[in-house]
Formats: C-alpha cells, sequence, structure tokens
C-alpha cells in the first residue's frame, strides 16, 4: 500500500512536470482529439433525445409490444355485433373514434379540427372551399353550412372523442393525473362520464368553458360530466367516454360516424377473434375486410434507433481514431525526445512500469481534458439550441444534457488517451539505460 | 570485512550489428566501503560497460556478482531498480539534468523515483543538504542554462549523493570540464570516500586516477592492476 502511494505521487510529480514543460504539445493533443470525442458526446446526446423523442409516447398511442391490434369496418351490423361480443370482456377493448365539440352553443371551437392549443393553425381560402390549416401542415376543409352563417369563434374546443368497451389501460397505459378513471361496471349513465387528457384539460382551463356537448351525429346534446384527467401521449385534445353510454347518444347505425372500429387484445384471447369473425361472416361481411396484428412498435423503433446510433457512433469512432493518430503522434515525438530523461530516470532507480505509467497518465490526463472541453461545448450548445428552438418542438424545450453523453465522452476520452499512450508508454519502458553512458 | 562489491570472472558479450563481441572476458574486482579504485583503458575497451554491471543496468554473461556478500548475478529487473536508487550514485561524463527543472527539483528527480516515498520537507533539507555538499546551495533555484559547466556538473554529482549511496560510479565525469573545474569535481567526488562510500572513477586522466586509492587498467576484458604512486 506504501508502495504504491509512493508510486502514485512519484506518477504525479512527474506527469505534472512534464505537461508543464510541454504545455504546447498537450494542447495541440487536445485540439487533435477535440472533434472526436466532441463527435461521441453529440451522437450520445442526440440519441437520447431521438430515443426520448420517439419512445416516449409510443406505448400510449400505439399499445404495449405483444397487443394484437385488429380493424373492423362500419359495413352492415358489423359495429353492433362487436359491441355484443365484446360486451364485458376485459381482455379484448374495442374503441370507437369521432370528434365532439365542447362549450358554448353555437359557436366555432377555438381549434377547428380539434388541432393542440399552443400550435393554432388559422382560417383562409385555398382552392374553392374554406380550408384550416395547423401549424402540423394539416387541412382540412371547412364544411359548407359552417362557411355560409360563418358563426364566430367563441368559448368551445374541438375534441377527439373516444368509447371504450372496457378498460383500455392494460393495453394502453393512460396515466391518470387527477380524478378518475372510467368505471365500466354497472348500467350506462344517461349523462356521460367523461375523461379528459391533459392537453383538453388545459383548454378547459384555459378558455373557461361551459359544459355542453355536441357530438358529431349525435342526436341530442348532453351534458358531460368531467371526471378525470389522463396523461395519453397525444399531443391535441382528446376525450374518453364508455362506448355504451357514447352510442346511447351516436347509435351506431349512423352511418359514416365512427368509420369502424378497432379491437385490442391479448394475445391469450383468440377466441374473441373468431367469435367476431363468425358473426361477421354470418352477417355478410368477406374475410378481407377485417385484419389483425401483433403491435411492435417499440421494438421496431428501437430497433431503429439502436441501429442509427450505431452508424452514427462508428463514424465518431472513425473521427476519434484520427484524434488517436494526433496523440499518439505526439506521444512517439515526445518519447523520442525524452530517451535521455528516461535512460536517467531508470538509471536512478525509476521502475519501468512506472516510466510507462507516467507516459499513460500524460495521454490518459490529455483525454480527460479534451472530454470535459468536449462535454461543456456540447452542453453548452444543446442550451443555446433549446432555447433558440423550444418554441417549434416540444420536446427541447425540456431538454437537458443527457448524462450518457457525459460518460459517453468520458469513456471516449480515455480510451483515445490509453490507444494514443500505450505505444509511446511502452517505447519509454524498453529505453536501455546504457543510452546515458554512449550519449 | 565483507567488500562491498565482490566481481569474480566476469564477463559480457555484446551483440553488435555484425557477430558478437566479448567485451569482458573475466573480471576480477573488489571495492571495500571507504575505498577509490580509478579504472583505466583505451577507448573501446570495455571500461563504459564494466561501470554498467556493476551499477546494474545490465546483468553479466557469466562470472559472479556479489553485493555486500549477497550474490546478484542474476537479478530480476524490478530489484536491480530498487537496489539502483538504495545503493549506488552514477555521475556521466554528460550531464543530463532536465532543463525544464530548477537545480533543485534536477536533485529531487533522485527522491521522486518511486521508490519510496518523502515528503515534501524531508525532500527539500536531503536536497539541499546534497547541494551544500558539493558547494553550490546558493544556485539552487537556478535552471541548467544559467549554470556553468562545472557547477552542471555538481548538480549532478548533488544528484548522485542525495540518496547517500554506498558506491558512487563515475563514467569521466571531467571529460567536458576544463583542468580547473576538473579538478573540483573529483575533489568533491574523492571526498565521499571519507564518508565510507565506495567510488569507481572511468578516468583518461592520469593526475586524476593517481589520487584515488588504487589504479586498474582494462584490456583484452581484463582488469590489470596498475603500478603507479597512489594517492598524490
Ligand atoms: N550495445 C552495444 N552492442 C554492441 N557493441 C557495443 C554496444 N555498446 C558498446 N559496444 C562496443 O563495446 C565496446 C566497449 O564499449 P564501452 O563503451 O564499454 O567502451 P569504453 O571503454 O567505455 O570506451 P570510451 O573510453 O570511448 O568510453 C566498444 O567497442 C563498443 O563499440
Ligand atoms: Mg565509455
Amino acid at each position: 500500500m506504501r508502495r504504491f502511494s509512493g508510486r502514485l505521487r512519484s506518477a504525479l510529480i512527474i506527469g505534472i512536470q512534464g505537461i508543464r514543460a510541454r504545455k504546447t504539445r498537450t494542447l495541440l493533443s487536445i485540439v487533435s482529439l477535440f472533434l472526436g470525442v466532441l463527435a461521441v458526446v453529440v451522437v450520445q446526446a442526440g440519441a437520447e433525445a431521438a430515443n426520448k423523442a420517439a419512445l416516449a409516447n409510443i406505448e400510449l398511442m400505439m399499445g404495449k409490444d405483444g397487443t394484437v391490434q385488429m380493424w373492423v369496418p362500419d359495413e352492415k351490423h358489423a359495429l353492433s355485433l362487436t359491441l355484443d361480443t365484446l360486451k364485458g370482456r376485459t381482455d379484448a377493448v374495442g374503441t370507437l373514434g369521432t370528434s365532439a365539440t365542447i362549450g358554448e352553443p353555437g359557436v366555432n371551437p377555438v381549434n377547428p379540427g380539434g388541432g393542440p392549443f399552443d400550435q393554432p393553425g388559422e382560417y383562409g381560402p385555398m382552392g374553392g372551399g374554406q380550408f384550416y390549416c395547423d401549424t402540423r401542415g394539416y387541412c382540412k376543409e371547412v364544411p359548407q353550412q359552417q362557411q355560409a352563417e360563418q358563426p364566430p369563434v367563441g368559448a368551445a374546443i374541438e375534441l377527439g372523442l373516444t368509447g371504450f368497451t372496457g378498460d383500455i389501460r392494460p393495453f394502453r397505459p393512460y396515466k391518470l393525473t387527477s380524478g378518475k378513471w372510467l368505471d365500466f361496471s354497472g348500467p350506462p349513465s344517461l349523462a356521460p362520464r367523461i375523461v379528459v387528457n391533459k392537453v383538453a384539460a388545459k383548454g378547459f382551463a384555459r378558455y373557461q368553458i361551459p359544459a355542453e356537448m355536441r357530438i358529431r351525429g349525435a342526436i341530442a346534446n348532453p351534458t358531460p360530466h368531467i371526471i378525470g384527467v389522463v396523461d395519453d401521449g397525444q399531443d391535441r385534445p382528446m376525450a374518453y367516454v364508455r362506448a355504451d353510454e357514447l352510442t346511447n347518444w351516436v347509435p351506431t347505425t349512423t352511418a359514416g360516424t365512427f368509420g369502424g372500429m378497432e379491437i385490442l387484445r391479448t394475445q391469450e384471447a383468440t377466441d374473441v377473434e373468431q367469435i367476431l369473425k363468425r358473426r361477421l361472416l354470418a352477417d355478410g361481411l368477406t374475410n378481407d375486410q377485417f385484419s389483425s396484428m401483433v403491435i411492435q412498435s417499440k421494438k421496431e423503433i428501437e430497433g431503429q434507433l439502436a441501429m442509427f446510433r450505431l452508424i452514427f457512433l462508428g463514424i465518431a469512432g472513425l473521427v476519434l481514431l484520427i484524434g488517436v493518430a494526433g496523440i499518439l503522434n505526439v506521444g512517439l515525438a515526445t518519447v523520442g525526445e525524452r530517451v535521455e530523461e528516461f535512460a536517467l530516470r531508470r538509471a536512478v532507480g525509476t521502475p519501468r512500469s512506472l516510466l510507462a505509467g507516467i507516459v499513460l497518465a500524460e495521454t490518459l490526463l490529455t483525454g480527460l481534458f479534451t472530454a470535459a472541453a468536449a462535454i461543456g461545448v456540447a452542453s453548452l450548445c444543446l442550451k443555446i439550441v433549446s432555447r433558440v428552438l423550444a418554441g417549434r418542438a416540444a420536446f427541447l424545450a425540456d431538454m437537458e444534457f443527457p448524462w450518457q453523453a457525459g460518460v459517453a465522452g468520458i469513456l471516449a476520452g480515455l480510451i483515445a488517451g490509453l490507444l494514443g499512450g500505450l505505444i509511446p508508454a511502452i517505447r519509454a519502458a524498453r529505453i536501455p539505460i546504457a543510452t546515458v553512458m554512449r550519449a | 570485512m565483507t567488500a562491498l562489491i565482490e566481481l569474480s570472472g566476469v564477463t559480457k558479450t555484446l551483440k553488435g550489428q555484425q557477430e558478437p563481441r566479448t567485451i569482458l572476458s573475466g573480471v576480477d574486482l573488489s571495492v571495500h566501503a571507504g575505498e577509490s579504485v580509478a579504472v583505466l583503458g583505451r577507448s573501446g575497451s570495455g571500461k563504459s560497460t564494466l561501470l554498467s554491471l556493476i551499477g546494474l543496468f545490465d546483468r553479466p554473461d557469466g562470472g559472479q556478482y556479489l553485493l555486500n556478500g549477497k550474490d546478484i548475478t542474476k537479478l530480476r529487473e524490478r530489484r536491480a531498480a530498487a537496489l539502483r536508487s538504495a545503493e549506488f550514485g552514477f555521475v556521466f561524463q554528460r550531464f543530463f539534468l532536465l532543463k525544464h527543472l530548477t537545480a533543485a527539483q534536477n536533485v529531487a528527480m533522485a527522491l521522486v523515483n518511486g521508490q519510496g516515498w518523502l515528503p515534501r520537507r524531508h525532500r527539500k533539507a536531503r536536497v539541499m543538504a546534497a547541494l551544500e555538499q558539493v558547494g553550490i546551495a546558493h544556485l539552487a533555484k537556478h535552471r541548467p542554462a544559467r549554470l556553468s559547466g562545472g557547477e552542471q556538473q555538481r548538480v549532478a554529482v548533488a544528484r548522485a549523493l542525495v540518496r547517500q549511496p554506498k558506491v558512487l560510479l563515475a563514467d569521466e565525469p571531467t571529460g567536458a570540464l576544463d583542468t580547473e573545474t576538473g579538478n573540483l569535481v573529483i575533489e568533491v567526488l574523492h571526498a565521499t570516500t571519507e564518508m565510507g562510500c565506495g567510488l569507481v572513477l572511468v578516468t583518461h586522466d592520469w593526475d586524476h586516477a593517481r589520487r584515488m586509492g588504487r589504479v586498474v587498467r582494462l584490456s583484452d576484458g581484463v582488469l590489470h592492476p596498475e603500478d603507479v604512486e597512489v594517492g598524490v
């Protein structure tokens, strides 16, 4: 132990003397290595950001991997047959989607088309009719009758309205942020209970909406009863309701309202699919009108992201290799210059391992300095970029410098230092002492 | 009394570019504490090679080497480094001072070598004592570029003395100095024998050789006693 600490301290003193005597060289090594380490840091930071953006909500929006997704068209009696088949099942849940406007009667919603509130689109003429475009570039024709009346924009919001036949959360794990989730036990209520998502909740808070709900295709306008708020990963306002309460107001026989029905089921619940298919075929549908597939979105995206990360890390590694060559070059030149010093140090009793250690310590320190510089520059750039672009991409707004990128930078610096220092270190250790006598 | 150094029948063959050459073919030499020996010999006779064997830079091919009575003929490099640090001090023809370090730091180099650890305060005391011993304590903070040749060689001698070695090995230490400065350095080296140090001095200078306790000549790979009046 004492011997070790003596060596360590000796190495430290000699190493620092060496670096101080060759500041320019150290600086040159850092410069040659900087781009490579920076590239590694940037790739890692970018990959973490992409992961965060792409994977955060994928299960909420698409469904957990392994869930079987099935599609039933709105043909003949398909919807009511499906609703009937799914009644009481928890291992298979159907969803019915439509849209609704909640708020003051007789006004246009503040977000026609059900877009997000933070990215309000604008009304405007386009081609023949009146179009509404949101900032994502989605354009939608404003219905003729609305155009004719031109009702003022008022205290109402438009949102997507989805009915569930059962608890969807085993398949899409919505996170309850306040209130309660829908209760699927008991008979349906005549005043529909709805759960809204965070975006819709923000809209309600901002525009102080009085609660009357106009549902597309409904036979009357019910007064909804908001019982909870969930995080569903969507960036547009949504409301969720029991399917049987929704069909109280919008009968499945109203053609064209729902367009079809999405069913999510566990892989074990194959019987649901068999029964349903039999009944739908009996009703006159054909086999090619419904399809099912297993959701693999997360795995697929993860695989793609990992591949991209590898490709970019490979490129960064090449740049790093050039830096290693730089360190190696400087290191070899330095050892060549220090032949006499190292021979003398060996003559006065410095062990070879310590000499090799000193050379390695110098390049490792250089690598660490470089990593520190690269991490500093990268996190500074990230701060600037996220401040400038925060308005355009929401996920950049709360972007922190990912620790994985820092670790990767330090590792890259150390590995480069090791690779660049190893050969010079071995050379230093092999210098014969007799050099001091023949010089 | 056992000799500090006891070489018997030591041989060394060096592999050059062409065929191997036997440089030492059977060297016998003993050096006791407080004794000084001058080694003379033609250029290329193998004087430096002999010193490098005594100083454990290299190992002999044959024969026996006893240090303080212990056989160290076949020694591992790790142990050899420790012995070089603890038992030997070296002075060469060239001074080998590191130009980015001060005189004191150059002397301290022999203490900062990974062989044991002395706290800064003790290091400084030892360094100053060694510089005092060679008479240049007032130059401790100077870098080599600001020292004369004689002063630089005395820094190198202080570096050899700072660990209080049992044996001093000097390979033509005055070769790069004028006569007067050379005499001064030889005096400093010789003075160490009065404190019990063994001294082996390789030199071409008769006057310097004569001041040693004993003079030997290396020729044909063997040491011959030189018949001169010594201790003048
Ligand atoms: N590494 C080596 N390989 C082969 N031969 C060598 C090597 N080093 C030295 N020699 C040879 O060994 C012989 C002895 O060399 P050495 O340096 O010991 O002589 P020296 O007596 O010290 O000479 P000088 O007085 O010029 O310093 C020389 O002929 C030299 O050419
Ligand atoms: Mg010589």
